[in-house]
């Protein structure tokens, strides 16, 4: 309550008003009751837009059971079964979601969606195939071959059990398409009350060498694709942004679409590309394609963080990275961060964009991020550190019995998403998707506002207006700002709220907020992390004893940077990363549930003794990161990219 | 019964019960048929569909496994005979069965293998061809 008090205060949340139809900020393109709690000046809403369940391949071999009605029950708060199930079918292990989400959207892999069900059906031709036979025979092997055999191919093929053409497995992939739709619309709430938004979506699946250049694709309203992506019929990203447009967004059918990357952190560079397939530099016109569906990327999630290299400058890029530069060599030995190939980041990421601005007029590279769980128990927005049961990346098997300890020590529970939206509505959610208002957190609840323009004054974090005069006076988390008025530099408004908590999460203080500056430098991208608020010299810890954290930290924090460095000739972009104080991380709780003494090594069980391990680490510091906010210097060489927006509330 | 008899007695049971590790992540146990069972499954799969991505690591890690794991049953079925061939035959035979009978009861009763790649976590002998 006392926080739902200073966010009202900070004015990051105004009165809920009732709008009409011909009110609104962004375009409604379905039938749906008005939402009463429709904000014109927006509210956070924490979902999940990365989540496996039974019908994904990867998670059907790890005996996963869970169906998208199953993991939407699950976002909203009821109880579910996961694995391991007894002979009979009846789960041995419960979980519920503490705090129930606003959104998500169950995102199967959309390759062997038909060989998945093929293979777990009897009644379907190709049942008693030799791979589906060994798939059943041998789950663990299974996996393996069948992921190998499509996913890390660079030329991946149906198999043959799939008939000509795969047709087979294509025309067995309908009814588990279907079945994503129909769950989709049956938990979307489209009564004024609005209290839960489903989108639908899937997961086209490219791994080629190893290299994850996954994308989550996710559909406006309930028109959709007839038939999802494949990388097995579509393998490269060329590929399936062609037939993005083809088939929904230039089909005249009212369907609208995004794609949102992942794991760029064991893409081995090859996420996001500056050539062609054919090895030629990206144009004006791909660039523009890319940005106008790739306006989100995921910054975080299960498998680790891609915000910046390990290693850098930058001290908290060292968090939940990962040592393995493609996803294809998870049980490879490690790999020194500064060896990873390039453009495996986020924030480098950012930067190159900034150059291709420069060298074509466009940047490719303008999104913004979010964060998600990438689960495979159909569990979305399972986050909470001290309630990690795993997401079943294939790692540790939960099949047989509730593992002692519940991951890889360099896994993570991941994170959510925040959107800032009118109303908890697909379309007004969407339209945040798409102008990239939008941020990341960890797993925590953090409230992050994130403001730039030219005029804020240096009080302005007392001003009861805060949120509307952001939006009157300058742009929102993922805008651009607009020329400068003349000599002066921008200045940015942050403010953010710690995890209020309840429902028995345990949650932190704030420490921090710094604002991220990329900015170009001749043909090189530089970039420098500005302290904003809070206390940066914090000796806040936590007491592993109890997983209880200790020293000062803060409530709410609000400050207003100004870029004295700014140079109005140079584009750059800014973002704000929100640091809580030390927390225990999901392995701490583990062991400390588990009673782990690890001043008696001899009593440590073997599957526990990553608790010992001085190389895991046993605490984090949670936060969250929003989508940046760019600056291109005037005039621009050519029109920025083509993406459909929605009008800004107070703009 | 001859040497050569002790030494395929040995051997074949060693082969079918004796619980070796599969090095990596995996904390299999298991004995050498598992490893040829794998094998032959993996390598069907690769020989019907193509051996892609991390097909033919697979392939040579149960290779590999089922040929380093019959190597040492040689060794070991080599240095049993080697230590029965002083004793009368009557009595190697009489050894020769009770390590038989009692290796396969052992194996038939107790869960002594991990099994991951399976559908239960342990196994007796049978359950590894189930």
């Amino acid at each position: 309550m006392k926080a739902l008090v200073l966010v009202a205060l900070l004015g990051l949340v105004s009165p809920a008003l009732s709008v009409g139809a011909g009110d609104l900020s962004f375009e409604r393109t379905e039938e749906r009751a008005e939402c009463k709690n429709h904000d014109p000046v927006r509210q956070p809403f924490f979902g999940d837009t990365h989540v496996h369940t039974a019908l994904s391949f990867d998670a059907w071999g790890q005996g996963t059971l869970a169906t998208p009605s199953d993991a939407y029950r699950y976002a909203q708060g009821e109880p579910i079964g996961i694995q391991p199930y007894d002979p009979e079918g009846a789960t041995r292990e419960r979980v519920q979601l503490r705090r129930p989400l606003d959104y998500a959207v169950v995102t199967d892999h959309s390759d062997l969606l038909g060989e998945t069900r093929i293979c777990g059906d009897p009644s379907l031709p190709g049942h008693e195939s030799l791979v589906c036979r060994v798939v059943r025979r041998f789950p663990k092997l299974g996996y393996a071959l069948v992921n190998g055999h499509v996913y890390s191919n660079e030329n991946p093929s149906r198999y043959s059990f799939c008939g000509e053409d795969g047709q087979a497995c294509l025309e067995a992939g309908r009814s588990p398409w279907q079945e994503i739709q129909d769950a989709a619309e049956a938990h979307y709430d489209r009564s004024e009350t609005c209290s839960f938004t489903t989108f639908v979506g899937y997961e086209w699946t490219g791994m080629p060498g190893g290299n994850n250049i996954h994308r989550n694709v996710i559909f406006r309203n309930a028109t959709a694709q007839s038939y999802p992506t494949t990388y097995i019929e579509t393998p490269t990203q060329e590929g399936l942004w062609s037939a993005l447009e083809t088939e929904c967004l230039d089909a005249g059918s009212g369907c609208d679409v995004l794609a949102i990357p992942h794991n760029s952190n064991v893409s081995g560079g090859r996420m996001f590309t500056v050539n062609r397939p054919d090895g030629t530099p990206i144009t004006a016109g791909d660039a523009r394609t890319r940005a106008r569906l790739e306006t989100l990327v995921e910054i975080t999630q299960h498998k680790g963080d891609s915000e910046c290299r390990p290693g850098a400058a930058d001290e908290f890029c060292d968090y939940e990275s990962l040592r393995f530069p493609r996803l294809g060599e998870m049980v490879s030995p490690a790999v020194d961060p500064s060896a990873m190939p390039p453009l495996m980041y986020v924030r480098e990421v950012l930067g190159e964009g900034l150059l291709q601005s420069q060298r074509i007029g466009v940047n490719p590279f303008q999104f913004g991020v979010l964060g998600a769980t990438d689960t495979h128990f159909g569990t979305p927005g399972m986050v909470d550190e001290d309630e990690y049961r795993g997401h079943a990346a294939g790692t540790v098997d939960a099949r047989f019995g509730i593992p002692a300890y519940p991951d890889r020590s360099d896994f993570n529970p991941g994170g959510l998403g925040v959107l800032w939206a009118e109303e908890n509505s697909r379309d007004s959610l969407f339209a945040a998707m798409r102008r990239r208002e939008a941020y990341g957190t960890s797993g925590p609840r953090i409230v992050v506002r994130f403001f730039g323009g030219w005029e804020f004054p240096d009080d302005f974090c007392a001003a009861s207006d805060f949120a509307e005069r952001g939006y009157a006076e300058g742009v929102p988390m993922g805008g651009e700002l607009p020329p400068p008025p003349g000599t002066g530099a921008p200045r940015f408004a942050v403010s953010a709220l710690r995890d209020p908590g309840g429902a028995g999460v345990p949650t932190t203080d704030l420490q921090r907020i710094q604002v991220v500056k990329g900015w170009v430098e001749g043909d090189r991208v530089r970039e420098k992390v500005f302290e904003v608020a809070g206390n940066p010299d914090s000796t806040a810890d936590v007491d592993f004893a109890t997983c209880r954290p200790r020293g000062e930290g803060f409530e709410t924090l609000c400050g207003v940077f100004e870029d004295t460095e700014f140079d109005a000739g140079v584009p750059a972009f800014y973002y704000v990363r929100v640091l809580e104080n030390p927390s225990c991380r999901w392995n701490a709780w583990v062991c400390l549930e588990r009673g782990v003494d690890c001043s008696q090594p001899a009593g440590v069980p073997s599957e526990l003794r990553d608790c010992c391990d001085p190389e895991v680490p046993r605490s984090i510091q949670e936060r969250a990161w929003t989508s940046p906010i760019w600056y291109t210097p005037p005039p621009t060489l050519e029109p920025g990219p083509a993406v459909p927006s929605d009008a800004d509330p107070a703009g | 019964m001859s040497r050569r008899a002790t030494f395929g007695t040995l051997l074949v049971v060693l082969v079918l019960v004796l619980p070796l590790p599969l090095l990596g992540p995996f904390d299999a146990l298991v004995p050498v048929v598992r490893f040829v069972l794998l094998l032959g499954a993996s390598s069907a799969v690769a020989i019907q569909e193509g051996a892609a991505g991390p097909v033919p690591m697979i392939v040579l890690l149960f290779a590999a496994h089922a040929v380093v794991g019959l190597v040492a049953c040689v060794l070991l079925a080599s240095l049993a005979t080697g230590g029965l061939s002083h004793l009368a035959p009557g009595t190697r035979r009489v050894l020769v069965g009770v390590f038989v009978f009692g290796a396969v009861i052992l194996a038939s009763v107790f869960d002594f293998y991990q099994t991951p790649f399976g559908r239960a976590p342990e196994s007796n002998l049978w359950g590894l061809f189930h």
